[in-house]
């Protein structure tokens, strides 16, 4: 087959799918994990604000948050691991 | 030998649909509004591409050009050789890939529509469902596109032409233009 077009699809697929190592909507300022509070502090506050949370990773140094908020609305929200404080998300 | 339409033009308005739909779906992956539009656009066409599939008219549906494996494997070997066989319709390998796709970008709609609903949204496994039935695709389409460049190549037709603008092959089985608006550049040299 033309070699061109082979290229041509080569670069496609590389330039589609190779930038997913940056998938998150903030990074952290936060130091060694020593200095960072338990994910099981963070769901407390939550749950006493009235979240239901539903599952809590770590993305960019934060802690990611997928809840329920006290409103009925699904949030994908951050927080400071050291902090606890909300991290404001860059717009997508 | 005539000019057959072979898509029609809802078909091939299905197609460019699930094109962009499904690339636009890729390109937003991080997610978003865009993003979940397009999979909901996605998660339309191939349904309706699949209604029309079981029960459509006839070149349109699966059982008119998805072969048994065996005989695909024949296709795959023969092709290997270079001596393979036009077919009008989709030919062997290009029909498991119109499977393959549809039933990927099927998956990976369903997962990301049920991931928004308040029941399953923050749920690990599905979010990791839905990346491992989207992200072969990035390798799948241009593999696709490959696929019918290459088999343009081979039987001189221009297969991309077809698909997107006029639907027409050329067959020798037809004695009557079917109102092709095809010139007579598109017409390939004798068949092989």
């Amino acid at each position: 087959m033309n070699r061109r077009i082979q290229g041509l699809l080569a670069a496609m697929t590389i330039s589609v799918c190779t930038s997913v190592s940056a998938t998150g909507l903030a990074t952290c300022d936060s130091g060694p994990k020593s200095g960072w509070q338990p994910i099981e502090k963070l769901e407390k506050q939550l749950t006493e604000r009235g979240w239901a949370v539903r599952r809590v990773k770590q993305d960019g140094g934060c802690y990611e948050v997928y809840a329920i908020d006290d409103k009925g609305q699904r949030v994908e929200a951050y927080f400071h691991p050291v902090t606890l404080a909300p991290v404001p998300t860059r717009p997508r | 030998m005539a000019w057959v339409r072979v898509w029609p033009k809802w078909q091939r308005l299905l197609h460019a649909g699930l094109a962009l739909t499904m690339v636009a779906a890729l390109g937003t992956y991080e997610g978003g509004r865009l993003h979940e539009l397009a999979g909901y656009a996605v998660l339309a066409l191939v349904l309706l591409r699949l209604a029309l599939g079981f029960g459509g008219p006839m070149p349109a549906r699966f059982t008119a050009f998805v072969r048994a494996p065996l005989v695909t494997w024949d296709y795959a070997r023969a092709l290997w050789q270079r001596r393979e066989a036009r077919h009008l319709n989709h030919n062997p390998l290009g029909a498991w890939m119109v499977v393959v796709l549809l039933s990927l970008g099927a998956g990976a709609a369903v997962t990301g529509a049920l991931y928004l609903t308040d029941r399953f949204w923050g749920e690990a496994w599905l979010i990791a469902a839905h990346a491992l039935l989207a992200w072969p695709l990035c390798l799948l389409i241009p593999l696709h596109l490959a696929g019918v460049i290459h088999a343009s190549r081979r039987h001189r037709e221009n297969l991309v032409g077809a698909m997107w603008w006029h639907g027409c092959k050329l067959d020798e089985s037809w004695d009557s233009a079917l109102s092709c608006p095809v010139g007579r550049r598109d017409q390939p040299s004798a068949h092989e």
